[in-house]
């Protein structure tokens, strides 16, 4: 009973946020009966994604302070999980996403582990590797389909709820909402939660955190866990959604990055955060490449981009586009 | 009953000898002072205690228990609670936030932690700074934060470590008024680190004095202050041998 109002408690925002996230809110509820293309369908429906992959690495990342740059392992894990069990035992979504979740939350206990033996950058960079190795792993596994990936056949019938396969893409939208915000209302109550107070005082000073009863090294543990569990759920949705899927597209270290990057811009540590950043960066990314088409990708245009973007997070507000509304409210008060 | 023993403690750091055999004994409901002067391996012997460090060789029994390889959070959870001596909080936790942080190792539930904190805040004389951050707060504030997080975690001792530095003298007399609480109303047991002699003499019954990583002296407070051995270890060895020249 707690949790659940734990979950739905926002009172320690000012009412305009309310306000505000309510308008947004509904105007994600009816987005699908406006008059919109389907590139902009399209690019919704990965703002959602990534909003729930910013959300998840927020746990760590943001309230714990722990910078993982590895997070794409875990979508191709979810992904891969979803895809094959389709493919080889024909199983539905439903039942193959806590599967494809497990399987991930399972993999994060034996890489977090030793992993969180390190700390700083040397922990960043070791996210990295594994999440490289695991992705090298896949490409050259032939059980999975090796570097050429996986497609996933189309069921006669369509809307098919049970496998999610559908003609129009509103179907797709709806179901990630939904993740959207179970998963909105699960971080809100995270990071009230006993976990959420540990891993911020971990993040603050990890020795006074320990002194204070807190077992640091199983804190992150689970976090990670929870981290991945929200990447791995919105894997197994993307294997669905694309029908087709290979390391390259859901193993990347762009894919890593990214899921970072957008929760660093729109703040890390703080609830709306990564779906700021995710709005910010996700419309930008789609129409970057739409207006420049291939030659965006050549010229590199989008990661010279990504890196002014932590270039100015590093020098100016670490705590992303919230810590700076955050830093006006503050100035104005006083 | 003593409620910590402490063995021939030993704590080498490369070729530095911080503690040298120490052994003493701490008993239930005691508040003992622990001084000597800058580098004498005051914090080390408190980092021993509380599970920061595992010392070279010896014991460390807490309420019969051999805790001498146990880790800080472990030794939290069995009540042992301590401060930093330079510690302020900067991260994006406001003073009641920090304090909830100590009151969540008893339970899970975010009201009771809250409750618990708010009703320490309000002893501690902080009501009003809940939403403050602790780095904007002064000194003597940030100390009671310190010691309100410290004191939400349940101790049945708690290691105090300069609590009193940089505070102005009606802030020490403030301090001390806290310190008795906690060891009068709350019965919890303390042990002082601190260069302001003042709270020590006032608040103490009996000292430990450190030097060079050796315990060299133990006794009442009025009394340890007048033997030889302390004021040489604080003031050296010609200010002895000029004024208690035969005292010796």
């Amino acid at each position: 009973m707690e949790v659940l109002k734990t979950a739905f408690d926002f009172s320690d925002f000012p009412r305009i946020d309310i306000w505000v996230a309510s308008a947004v809110a509904v105007a994600l509820l009816v987005f699908p009966t406006l008059p919109h293309s389907s590139f902009a369908m399209a690019t919704m429906i990965q703002f959602l994604m990534f909003s729930v992959y910013g959300m998840g690495w927020n746990t760590i990342g943001g309230y714990g302070g722990q910078v993982d740059l590895g997070k794409a392992q875990y979508v191709g894990i979810g992904a891969y999980t979803t895809a094959v069990m389709m493919i080889r035992w024909d199983v539905p979504f439903w039942f193959s996403l806590p599967i494809g979740m497990g399987l991930a939350v399972g993999w994060s206990f034996i890489i977090g582990y030793p992993l969180f033996r390190l700390r700083g950058h040397y922990f960043a960079i070791a996210t990295i590797a594994t999440s490289l190795v695991l992705k090298d792993v896949f490409e050259s596994w032939s059980f999975i389909g090796g570097a050429r990936g996986l497609k996933i056949p189309l069921k006669g019938e369509m809307p098919n709820f049970l496998y999610v396969q559908f003609r129009e893409d509103y179907y797709y939208y709806y179901i990630m909402l939904g993740f959207f915000f179970i998963g909105l209302f699960y971080i809100n109550w995270f990071r009230h939660s006993r976990m959420g107070f540990q891993l911020r005082s971990i993040k603050d000073n990890e020795e006074v955190a320990r002194s204070l009863g807190i077992d640091s090294h199983w804190a992150k543990i689970k976090a990670y866990a929870v981290a991945t569990a929200f990447v791995a759920a919105v894997g197994s949705f993307h294997a669905c959604y694309n029908f087709n899927i290979e390391p390259e597209d859901v193993m990347s270290l762009d894919l890593s990055v990214l899921i970072a990057l957008m929760a660093m811009l729109g703040g890390a540590g703080s609830l709306f955060g990564p779906i700021i950043g995710a709005a910010i960066l996700v419309p930008m990314k789609n129409y970057l490449g739409a207006w420049f088409g291939a030659r965006a990708g050549l010229a590199g245009l989008d990661l010279i981009i990504y890196a002014t973007i932590i270039m100015l997070i590093a020098a100016f507000e670490p705590r992303g586009i919230w810590g700076l509304i955050t830093r006006l409210r503050e100035r104005r008060s006083n | 009953m003593a409620l910590l023993k402490v063995k021939s403690l030993d704590m080498t750091f490369g070729g530095l000898h911080a503690n040298r055999d120490i052994s003493f004994e701490v008993a239930d409901g005691e508040l003992l002072g622990l001084i000597g002067p800058n580098g004498a391996g005051k914090s080390t012997l408190f980092n021993c205690m509380a599970g920061l460090h595992a010392p070279t060789s010896g014991e460390i029994y807490f309420r019969d228990r051999n805790v001498t390889c146990l880790k800080p959070y472990q030794m939290a959870r069995l009540g042992l609670a301590r401060t930093f001596q330079v510690y302020v909080a900067t991260g994006d936790l406001n003073v009641l936030e920090n304090v909830m942080v100590g009151s969540f190792l008893r339970t899970r539930s975010r009201v009771k932690a809250k409750a618990k904190a708010e009703g320490l805040l309000e002893k501690m004389g902080l009501a009003g700074l809940e939403r403050a951050r602790v780095a904007n707060l002064p000194v003597a504030a940030q100390k009671r934060v310190v010691m309100a997080t410290a004191l939400a975690t349940d101790p049945v001792l708690l290691l105090l470590d300069e609590v009193a530095a940089g505070l102005n003298p009606s802030e020490i007399e403030q301090m001390m008024e806290v310190i008795r609480w906690v060891h009068g109303d709350l019965r919890i047991t303390v042990i002082l680190i601190e260069h302001v002699m003042e709270l020590v003499m006032n608040l103490s019954r009996r000292v430990l004095v450190l030097d060079s990583g050796r315990l060299i002296a133990e006794g009442e407070p009025k009394q340890i202050v007048r033997r030889p051995e302390v004021i040489k270890a604080y003031l050296g060895e010609r200010y002895v041998s000029e004024h208690f020249v035969g005292a010796s």
